[in-house]
């Protein structure tokens, strides 16, 4: 058989940079083999290969605007798959199949106030969107990003979150759900949702873009509810453990009443007017 | 439409497991029940089974298939598709249907190189179902009898059997027995009909409404808790009702590597969405935690979900899944008359 | 990269989970690639209180045992139960719902006196953290082979969470429970002729496959025996419905208690208590 008529036969892509951002938390760049860019959109993943370990679903956290033709994952060492990542070394080689999925809608978007509301992880995937925007920023209006940790340490990409601040152009607050006595935080204290009153929000054209933990959607959503943010106005980035990434092995598989998505082909963005319903989207 | 003499079957059934590069299975008795299995003798063709343990898609989708072996020390990854090509023998109406299912499935968005291939070098031989177990109720389905899916179609008139060609794979395979292969007469084609006619009575087991119904009334019961967890207390959480099922195709992918660590293969195995696990997410999250969610689930697939993608009832009316479930509450045919029931 | 060491010691039980290991032929070099054994009383007459993996085999049974097992943790980086006894508590836990005293006397006789082990007999667990567990009694070459492989690799071993059922499916065998009647469903009346009570004792319709955790590519049920639960409870086994399941085929209470207990007396007694 072909390698390229295999599904699932990963592609060979070469570590070329390595960073911790946190304690469990590294950011990789890296390469195709071929010289051939990944020509990912903001959102999508990748199945990261490491073969003797098997697969996992990774979201590309680069947006396509930057650092061609290489591309970034930002990894949790959480299972086999990823803890063998963050033991790979700048030069060694890994797997990649993809990339797979629906990512955000950057041309519906264009034009919009943005509401980025990121928990923990979640950044990663929504800083690929975040990243496009600001590099396409006439395209876009206001800019707001709103972002939560668990702890100060937490938090991922400082140097960017700092750009963020800096710049007049967009509105950004950052928080944290506790914060210890010998550790200085400039941020908020307290659940991400208490940031959500504080965005100026324009019903007609504010598109809230949110990531995080299983457990913070239905806050988040309760809050945006709160401001009456129309439901076609929300994108959510869900993860799901894809096996193949190809719509075919069934374990991302989001069932409602009325069909079943597939988190690997139909997401991982879902507007969520598509997937309230869905009781086992949020 | 042909026929061919029962002996003269078996010899062409014997030529082809003697001559034949392909592998020649059929059904055969496993100790007091039917599977598909290699064929050493025509002999042991049994045309009559009533059903088989574990439907044909074992075939195109084995238990453990290799998708790609690798090499640790090089690093290096080379796809493989095993396939034998196959002559299947006795494959029931019911389970057609499911293949063409499954052929859907594999060829929609992303083909499946895996199962086509093995589908494209297999011949198909079905058989109308001369006996009917217990649990089936393929004729409620729509699926006891078919005009599709098959290579060459058997049914038993007597002495003969009747053929009917599906396709040219099916011609040249009966191009093989030469002479024997006669035209069929009048009152055989007769017989055919009244075979066919006379097959639904055969059923023990019925639904209680078009199976069409199915989409709307699980929709209807999606947010029935109750219905749900009163159908699944007894459930095991064993799979048997996914891994008999001739439309399950759910798969896990695991890397297995030999003892040296110097070489792997990344295997697919089949997978069901009643095993506690299938839902789980890195974190320990499970979004199907509880048996009545993963119960529900299986029964908005067959009934609905499947509906909504390919147009088709994931439900064929085979009745393994309810003859195999041991605390016996896998009967499709008792949840949906269930629902009818409850609905009117 | 270094080799790992390895260690294996025995406890209340057989060692005929070690034998598993010191029978695995050819393999054993290729293993000897990846670790190196430093205790394995089976195999080698070295000792050394320098390892990283320590395999325990057997039931935790006496305060001795258990002042011995605590020393292993606090040697050992990674502590693996190996087989049933070790993982579960095994067979030896059949004596723990019986009366002591005369579990004692009938075994030891007129040395009961002297016995001084523990009136329950433990899984590992019960007395320190344990990393890893290789279910079975005995337990399979190639999952020992494969928890090996992945411990070296830094890996978490792949063990099934579902029931032997998985794998029987897998391997088509004929259900035992389905075995005399020509099929897995029953009706009372059926279940007169097909069950008669002393036709059970070795092929009869029961099996312990639905709350058994898989591991074992339900080896026993292939070779025409039943499933007798030796790798345990799956995590969340619904022990109900095995036990209508098993009362439908015309055990009794007693004969289910009886079969349960077996293997799974730690574990049912664990649940229990939650």
């Amino acid at each position: 058989m072909n390698a390229e008529d295999s599904l699932y036969n990963p592609q060979e892509a070469r570590i070329i940079g390595k960073r911790k951002l946190t304690d469990d938390t590294k950011l990789f760049e890296l390469e195709l083999e071929n010289g051939e860019r990944l020509n990912q959109e903001p959102g999508q993943f990748v199945e990261l290969s490491i073969p003797g370990v098997g697969e996992a679903p990774i979201s590309v956290t680069s947006s396509p605007t930057r650092g061609l033709p290489s591309f970034e994952l930002c990894v949790r060492a959480v299972g086999n798959v990823t803890n063998a990542l963050h033991e790979k070394s700048i030069g060694s080689t890994v797997g990649i199949r993809g990339p797979y999925g629906e990512g955000f809608p950057t041309e519906e978007l264009q034009g919009q106030d943005l509401l980025f509301i990121a928990g923990g992880l979640g950044i990663a995937p929504l800083r690929s969107l975040i990243n496009y925007v600001l590099d396409k920023r006439d395209e876009y209006n206001d800019i707001n990003i709103l972002y939560g940790c668990k702890r100060p340490c937490e938090q991922m990409f400082d140097d960017e979150v700092n750009h963020w601040a800096r710049r007049q152009d967009i509105y950004h607050e950052a928080t944290v759900d506790f914060c210890p006595d010998n550790v200085c935080w400039g941020g908020n204290i307290g659940v991400i949702t208490e940031l959500i009153p504080g965005v100026d929000i324009d019903l007609d054209n504010t598109y809230a873009v949110v990531c995080g933990p299983p457990v913070m959607y239905q806050f988040v959503l309760e809050e945006l509810d709160k401001k009456e943010l129309p439901h076609e106005h929300i994108y959510l980035s869900l993860e799901r453990r894809m096996k193949c990434g190809l719509g075919k092995c069934g374990h991302c598989q989001i069932n409602g009443a009325e069909e079943v998505l597939y988190a690997c082909q139909d997401g991982p963005v879902f507007n969520y007017e598509r997937v309230k319903g869905f009781e086992e989207a949020v | 439409m042909k026929a061919i003499n029962k002996n003269d079957f078996s010899e062409f059934v014997d030529d082809l497991i003697e001559n034949d590069d392909r592998e020649v299975v059929g059904v055969q008795t496993k100790s007091n029940e039917f599977a598909f299995d290699p064929l050493k003798s025509a002999e042991d063709l049994r045309l009559d089974y009533d059903v088989t343990i574990l439907p044909p898609k074992k075939y195109f989708m084995p238990q453990r298939e290799t998708l790609v072996e690798y090499n640790l020390n090089e690093g290096e990854t080379t796809p493989v598709n095993q396939v034998v090509p196959r002559i299947i023998m006795g494959i029931h109406p019911y389970d057609l249907v499911a293949i063409e299912q499954m052929d859907k499935v594999f060829e929609d968005t992303h083909e499946d190189p895996y199962y086509l291939e093995k589908r494209r070098q297999s011949v198909l031989v079905g058989v109308n179902m001369a006996n009917v177990s217990d649990r089936s109720f393929a004729h409620t389905m729509g699926t006891a009898t078919t005009d599709t899916g098959y290579d060459i179609m058997l049914t038993d008139i007597g002495d003969r059997y009747a053929i009917e060609v599906g396709s040219s794979k099916g011609s040249n395979l009966l191009e093989k027995a030469g002479q024997a292969v006669d035209d069929i007469t009048t009152d055989e084609i007769r017989k055919v009909k009244q075979f066919k006619e006379e097959l639904p009575k055969k059923f023990k087991k019925d639904t209680k409404f078009d199976p069409f119904e199915l989409p709307s009334l699980l929709k209807n019961y999606y947010e029935n808790d109750e219905f749900w967890e009163e159908n699944a207390e007894d459930c095991l959480s064993c799979g048997t009702c996914n891994l008999v099922c001739p439309t399950c195709y759910c798969f896990d992918v695991q890397d297995v590597n030999d003892i040296s660590l110097s070489e792997g293969e990344r295997l697919r195995t089949w997978d069901g969405c009643m095993l506690e696990a299938f839902a789980e997410v890195a974190g320990d999250e499970n979004f199907r935690e509880e048996k009545a969610a993963r119960y529900r689930h299986r029964y908005m697939r067959k009934g609905r979900y499947m509906y909504n993608r390919f147009g088709d009832i994931a439900c064929v009316g085979c009745g393994r899944c309810s003859e195999q479930c041991l605390p016996d509450i896998a009967d499709p045919v008792e949840v949906f008359n269930q629902m009818k029931e409850g609905t009117s | 990269m270094s080799k790992p060491k390895v260690a294996f010691f025995d406890f209340a039980g057989c060692e005929g989970d070690q034998l598993q290991v010191a029978n695995l032929e050819e393999k054993i070099l290729d293993l000897l690639e990846l670790v190196e054994v430093v205790n394995f009383r089976e195999v080698i007459s070295q000792k050394s209180d320098d390892y990283d993996i320590a395999f325990i085999e057997g039931s935790i049974a006496s305060d001795h045992d258990a002042e011995r097992l605590r020393e292993i943790r606090t040697n050992a980086g990674i502590v693996v139960a190996l087989g049933s006894c070790a993982a579960i508590g095994g067979i030896n836990s059949i004596r723990n719902s019986q009366n002591p005293e005369l579990v004692e006397e009938r075994v030891y006789g007129d040395d009961a006196d002297k016995v001084e082990a523990w009136d329950k007999a433990k899984p590992v667990d019960a007395v320190v953290e344990v990393d890893h567990y290789i279910y079975g009694c005995p337990i399979d070459q190639d999952e020992f082979v494969h928890v090996v492989e992945s411990l070296v690799q830094g890996k978490e071993p792949n063990i099934p969470t579902y029931p032997v059922c998985v794998e029987c499916k897998m391997n088509e065998n004929v259900c035992v429970f389905a075995r005399n009647g020509g099929s897995t469903q029953i009706s009372s009346s059926e279940r007169e002729v097909q069950t008669p009570g002393a036709a059970q004792a070795e092929q009869g319709p029961f099996c312990l496959g639905p709350v058994t955790r898989a591991g074992c590519d339900s080896k026993c049920v292939n070779e025409g025996t039943t499933c007798w639960g030796c790798r345990g409870l799956v995590d969340s086994p619904n022990e109900n419905a095995h036990k209508k399941v098993l009362d439908k085929y015309g055990l009794t209470v007693e004969e289910v208690l009886n079969k349960f207990n077996l293997y799974f007396g730690w574990q049912q007694e664990e649940r229990n208590n939650e």
